[in-house]
């Protein structure tokens, strides 16, 4: 069957990339996918170990509780875009840099 | 080689491959459509993984839903989101992806080593729990295994969520609200 | 009279005392009354010298050919030496102690009316005490020491008095001049005065040159000066009287350090009366007398040479001379050889003899002088002309308008001559008589000397009628330059009548002798004979007065028709003769141009060293500091301050840096944040 190494390695080539994203997108939105993916690469994570406890299954249901925190995470952020834009006219992280307006 | 691994490695190329490409474009748009793509082989990967439903919670949340809430808040929020979110650099790669890139591939690079070095099959309890018999196979029936799970020991996080998700639901319409005085 | 009861003894010292101190308290109370023309000054000063000269007139009485009276205290002592301060009261010092104040009687009461119109009148009379204060003191000082300290003391007096009028250029010169001069004679006294002590072991003038005394019984063996106390090199005896006669050149004016005499008449004339003509150049002669055994005969020689050159010499400058004082001047220089040459052949009477009759005719053609030149003056006020009051070119026919003058001046003068009837007359014989004998008894160049002496008379006779002539024959010149003067003179008041008359009737014979043609009777020379061989050699002592004196007359006689009657034969003014005359031999110009600019060549040279090498030296070392410190100033700047710099920079530099991290962007602080964790990752991979 497929061995655990390789999951794990896939896992970490997508936390990399989704890390990657994080640190040099320029839009808002893209950083909020780069989040998206390293969600995704643990929750791979946990899946890959889940398959070795059948009792409990916690590895395949943490995974569930791990999807339906990022939605609301996602609807959040989203939210909070919007706001963000509303005030500073613009969704580039860079330039949202002081604290008072 | 059996069929497995042999979709198992294609479904983890189209998912790096896809992800490597949301993260090089500048384009907004395709990078969420092939963010798509990533989401779908993820998916693929967590049925060869043995868990079936969690892969199509997956794509019923994530892509039916997060994504499409992604789009559609780009989608509808006008002009000039759009213009100013269309807009970016021509270089490919610009001097300030520098910086992250090294710290990317040298993330992965350690994680890889300390992969490598764990050796995971061999753990302890991953032995044990293959000796024990503890591993889903193939033939189980996860539905019934989940939704057991679900109700009687992991009771009190099912409730937790349910609560957040309501926090989540009002924060974010309150958040989102447009002032009365426009 | 025998030996002094003691409290005649005490008496005598009181009075001398006396004598001696009057003038200083005149000069004190001079110094402290108010006001620059106070009058009281003139009477004070009056006042205490008629008391002095009281006194010295008794102690004299008391003391002339009596037994010598010495009295002193002991001063300080150094070491094992003491030192006294006292009086010696001899013979020297009686004569001299009444001469002194018998001289500036006269003058004193002339002064008050000569610089009555003055502006420091008071000053004057301070001055003219104080000097008579030391003249004074020196007659009587007993200890080498104190000798010497009023030797200076009348040196500095006669200074401050040449330069009185000292607004005046020529005046300031003069008296720099006198003083300088002063000082090389005072050199050689001192000199003098330390080999003796040395010598002999004692400063004491009575234990030292009394008739027994030490000097005396020295004796010189194989080239070794032995004496009391130690033995010395027969060449320091020769030092020592070398620096006595410097001294006595210095004081009396002989050459080679007579430059000094005729440049001090730039003083008032009453004071050239005083001190350059009766008193203070006597000093040197006097120093002589007290310190006669103390020449071998060989130096006496020399003294004699020198003092007949310097005679002549002077006579003939006075012979060309045109102003009225300096023709007086040379005449004292003249008259002061004679004295040295008396000395130096051994007439030690003679030439104090001649000294205390010199004394009074010359003051008394001073004061004539003095009296003319102020007429002059006059004449040149009321008339506003530019003329030298004090040239004789200027003069003539004043015997008419100031004839108690004339009279007076005429008597003065035959003494000067040395006519007979009058006191010069004998004490000149002597001198000549005795020079005449002294070379007789030695070779063939001793004849020069007498000689000398008998030509310088003549020139003597020839000059003074000259002086009279021009002065008070014939016409007066002034009034035929400018015709159209107006003038009234006159012989002037008491005061200036009474001291010419004083003065005149000195100069006569009675006073000095009862026989006006021996010399021998005249009680100033027995006072004074020694055993030098003095036997009367009937020929020549009476060819020589005889010869002489027609001599004289034949001379003044020429000099009347040259100058009155205008009768042809006289050098004419350009030729070397007349030209050597008139420019003091070039004595002057010479020591102007070898000593004075010497002198200022050398100062110069000194002032170039210090201003260029000195100064120079301490400015390299300056600028050496300077630059050591510019040196040290960068290096504190830039490496110093550099190094503080530096850091700075550095601090900057990183906290530019360090900026960027907190520059509020997001993915920067999440940047920061991963890849502490990456290195927290490694660091646990590489350890495990």
């Amino acid at each position: 069957m497929i061995s655990l190494n390789d999951f794990l390695v896939v896992g970490a080539a997508l936390f990399c990339i989704g890390l990657y994203m994080l640190l040099t997108k320029r839009n808002a939105i893209q950083l909020l996918i780069g989040i998206e993916l390293m969600l995704n690469a643990g929750i791979l994570n946990l899946v890959a170990f889940g398959k070795f406890d059948k009792i409990n299954n916690s590895g395949q249901i943490f995974a569930l509780f791990a999807i339906v925190l990022a939605a609301a995470t996602t609807a959040v952020a989203l939210a909070i875009i919007l706001t963000v834009y509303r005030k500073y006219k613009t969704i580039d992280p860079g330039r949202v840099n002081s604290l008072k307006d | 080689m059996n069929l497995a691994q042999i979709l198992f490695y294609a479904m983890a190329f189209i998912a790096v491959a896809s992800a490597l490409y949301v993260a090089a474009t500048k384009n907004l748009v395709r990078g969420i459509f092939m963010f798509f793509v990533t989401l779908f082989a993820l998916a693929g990967l967590y049925v060869l993984a043995l868990a079936d439903f969690v892969a199509v919670t997956q794509i019923v949340i994530y892509v039916g839903g997060i994504l499409v809430l992604i789009l559609f808040a780009f989608m509808l929020s006008g002009r000039e989101t759009l213009n100013s979110l269309g807009e970016q650099k021509d270089k490919l790669i610009s001097s300030g992806k520098i910086p992250g890139l090294v710290l990317a591939v040298l993330f992965f690079a350690a994680m890889v080593a300390m992969i490598l070095r764990v050796d995971a099959d061999n753990l302890g309890w991953i032995k044990q729990a293959v000796t024990a018999d503890n591993v889903i196979k193939p033939t189980d029936n996860s539905i019934n295994n989940i939704g057991i799970n679900l109700m009687t020991t992991y009771l009190l996080p099912f409730e937790a969520i349910s609560i957040l998700l309501m926090m989540a639901l009002i924060g974010a319409a309150h958040i989102s609200r447009k002032e009365p005085d426009a | 009279m025998g030996t002094f009861q003691p409290y005649q003894q005490a008496l005598t010292i009181c009075l001398a005392l006396a004598a001696v101190l009057l003038p200083l308290l005149a000069f004190i109370i001079n110094a402290c009354l108010p006001g620059r023309t106070n009058k009281a000054a003139g009477w004070v000063s009056t006042l205490a010298i008629l008391l002095s000269f009281v006194s010295a007139i008794i102690i004299f009485s008391k003391l002339w050919n009596q037994p010598q009276l010495h009295w002193q205290f002991k001063w300080f002592t150094i070491g094992s030496t003491n030192l006294y301060a006292g009086m010696w009261l001899n013979n020297h010092s009686v004569i001299m102690l009444l001469l002194v104040p018998a001289i500036a009687l006269p003058v004193h009461i002339y002064s008050t009316a000569y610089m009555k119109h003055d502006e420091r009148y008071k000053r004057y009379f301070a001055y003219l005490s104080l000097f008579c204060f030391s003249m004074l003191a020196l007659v009587v000082a007993d200890s080498m020491i104190t000798f010497y300290v009023f030797w200076e003391l009348v040196g500095f007096s006669s200074y401050l008095l040449i330069g009185f009028w000292f607004t005046r250029e020529k005046a300031v010169m003069a008296n720099k001049k006198a003083f300088i001069v002063n000082r090389i004679g005072d050199v050689g006294l001192l000199i003098a005065i330390m080999i003796i002590f040395v010598q002999s072991g004692s400063f004491d003038l009575n234990q030292l040159f009394g008739s027994y005394g030490l000097i005396a019984q020295s004796q010189t063996v194989n080239g070794l000066w032995v004496g009391a106390s130690a033995t010395v090199p027969v060449f320091w005896q020769y030092v020592a009287c070398g620096g006595v006669f410097l001294a006595v050149a210095a004081k009396t004016a002989q050459f080679p350090l007579h430059a000094w005499l005729p440049d001090a008449m730039e003083g008032p004339t009453s004071v050239s009366a005083l001190i350059h003509a009766a008193t203070m150049v006597a000093a040197g002669v006097f120093l002589l007398g007290r310190l006669y055994p103390l020449f071998t005969p060989t130096e006496l020689d020399v003294l004699a040479a020198i003092g007949c050159f310097t005679a002549f010499m002077a006579a003939t400058i006075a012979l060309t001379q045109n102003d009225l004082k300096r023709i007086l001047a040379y005449s004292t220089i003249s008259q002061l050889g004679f004295m040295v040459t008396g000395m130096g052949i051994g007439a030690y009477a003679s030439s104090l003899f001649h000294l205390v009759t010199h004394a009074f005719f010359k003051c008394l053609l001073f004061l004539v002088t003095g009296i003319v030149i102020h007429q002059m003056a006059h004449i040149k006020e009321d008339n506003n002309l530019d003329i030298d009051p004090q040239n004789i070119l200027n003069m003539g026919g004043l015997r008419k308008k100031l004839p108690f003058t004339f009279m007076t001046a005429l008597i003065g003068a035959a003494a000067l001559i040395g006519l007979p009837l009058t006191s010069g007359f004998l004490s000149k014989d002597g001198i000549l008589i005795q020079s005449v004998s002294w070379a007789e008894q030695r070779s063939f160049w001793h004849m020069l000397i007498p000689v000398g002496v008998i030509i310088t008379t003549g020139l003597t006779a020839f000059y003074v009628t000259r002086l009279i002539v021009k002065v008070f024959f014939g016409k007066f010149k002034l009034e035929q330059f400018h015709p159209h003067i107006k003038y009234h003179i006159s012989d002037g008041g008491w005061q200036y009548t009474v001291p010419l008359f004083m003065l005149a009737v000195c100069s006569l014979f009675p006073i000095f002798s009862f026989n006006p043609f021996v010399y021998e009777d005249a009680w100033v020379f027995s006072g004074f004979s020694t055993e030098t061989g003095l036997d009367r050699i009937n020929i020549f002592h009476t060819i020589i007065p005889v010869g002489v004196n027609i001599l004289s007359v034949f001379v003044i006689y020429f000099a009347y028709s040259v100058y009155v009657k205008r009768n042809s034969w006289s050098a004419p003014q350009n030729s070397f003769l007349y030209k050597l005359s008139y420019n003091q031999w070039y004595f002057d110009a010479f020591y102007n141009k070898v000593i004075v600019g010497g002198v200022l060549m050398l100062s110069r040279a000194s002032s170039w060293f210090d201003h260029k090498i000195i100064d120079g030296f301490i400015h390299l070392l300056s600028n050496l500091i300077i630059g050591l410190s510019k040196i040290a100033a960068w290096f504190d700047y830039y490496v110093i301050d550099g190094v503080s710099r530096l850091l700075t920079f550095i601090v900057r530099i990183t906290s530019n840096f360090i900026r960027y991290f907190q520059s509020g962007k997001i993915q920067y602080y999440l940047f920061s944040m991963m890849a502490v964790v990456l290195v927290l990752f490694i660091y646990l991979l590489l350890d495990i």
